[in-house]
């Protein structure tokens, strides 16, 4: 009776550790999913900032302010590829969540700049360089006409060349 | 009263420079010298940001500092990565001449954006764990602490170079760049990197 007792203890006991296992393995799993899925997130939103910025910088844009968030970015999703890549993924997730933090309307921003830097980039043309191809060839024929009055004042004087 | 003639040569030398002076904003805009070279800098500086005491003598638990500089001259905003690799005399190095990096895996990795004609330096400290084997015939590591962070490097191990008399490690740095057209980062053909001595106690 006691054996029976005994067994059935030790069987209760190992039937709630094997009950426990494979739940503790689903969350564990479900946290690694978590993870890796706001990694990939956020080195999707990287890269869609770098291209933002990309395209304000060859529009003229100054991104000095911008590429300090995106540094500032960068280094969260290394820190979270790090902590993912050694299998602490509360970080990685918390990393991964501060990356995206970082970017949180960093494309309307570089567009932004982008579009100003189009307009600035627009005037700028407008004034430095159509502006002063017009006021040279202006001067050119001021002086074209000057010299012909003058020429004529001069005939009317008497004076030769 | 002064001729026609020399009227002339004044009008057309005062023309002249009047032209120049408001020609010259559009002038500097087309005047410009084309670049030519496009490249990436790559280099190490010790704790006082000078090329001159880099650690060699590393002892255990011991920290260090470096920083790590990269300069941008691509001809637009670039998007970087860093892999610190760290090997023995025997394992796998970059070659700077076949343009190959190392085939050993990167213990940490850092991204950096730096802008066309920018520069950025990153600091880097890092503190190595080892002991030595049976009659210091090598030294086997536990840990690289980089940054803060902690690296395993369990499976790294350096054998007396009996012929230095030291047990020789590489901690070398290799530069990635993105490739927006193939949406990877490709290895950029530039690496730095310090040999260290792990015979200080």
């Amino acid at each position: 009776m006691m054996s029976v007792l005994k067994f059935s203890f030790v069987l209760l006991v190992f039937l709630g550790l094997a009950s426990q296992f494979p739940v503790s393995v689903v969350l564990a799993q479900a946290s690694e999913a978590e993870a890796a899925s706001a990694l990939v997130t956020s080195e999707d939103s990287v890269i869609s900032a770098y291209q933002a910025l990309s395209n304000a910088s060859e529009a003229g844009a100054n991104v000095s302010s911008l590429l300090v968030r995106l540094n500032e970015a960068g280094w969260f999703l290394s820190r979270a590829q790090i902590a993912f890549k050694s299998g602490d993924f509360d970080s990685a997730l918390e990393y991964a969540a501060q990356c995206q933090e970082k970017l949180n309307g960093f494309a309307a921003d570089a567009d932004a700049l982008k579009e100003n830097a189009i307009y600035e980039h627009y005037m700028d043309f407008l004034v430095n360089v159509a502006g002063s191809i017009v006021g040279a060839v202006s001067i050119v024929c001021v002086s074209l006409i000057s010299w012909f009055f003058l020429k004529r004042k001069y005939a009317r004087a008497g004076i030769s060349a | 009263m002064t001729s026609l003639h020399e009227f002339r040569i004044l009008f057309v030398a005062v023309t002249g420079i009047l032209v120049l002076l408001v020609a010259s904003p559009a002038l500097s805009r087309l005047l410009v010298f084309p670049r030519t070279d496009y490249f990436t800098e790559l280099w190490i500086l010790d704790s006082n940001h000078k090329a001159e005491n880099y650690p060699f003598n590393v002892a255990r638990n011991q920290s260090y500092n470096v920083f790590l500089g990269i300069g941008n001259h691509l001809g637009y905003c670039s998007y970087y990565l860093i892999e610190v690799k760290f090997r023995n005399q025997t394992q796998s190095a970059p070659n700077s001449f076949n343009r190959t990096c190392s085939s050993l895996p990167a213990l940490y990795n850092i991204t950096v954006f730096v802008a066309d004609e920018g520069t950025r330096e990153l600091p880097f400290g890092f503190s190595f764990e080892y002991e030595y084997g049976e009659m210091f015939s090598g030294v086997k590591f536990s840990n690289l602490t980089l940054n803060g962070v902690n690296l395993d490097l369990s499976n790294y191990a350096i054998k007396w170079d009996s012929g230095k008399k030291v047990f020789l490690g590489n901690l070398f740095f290799e530069l990635w760049i993105y490739n927006s057209t193939m949406s990877s980062f490709q290895y950029h053909e530039r690496s730095v990197g310090l040999w260290f001595n792990m015979t200080t106690f």
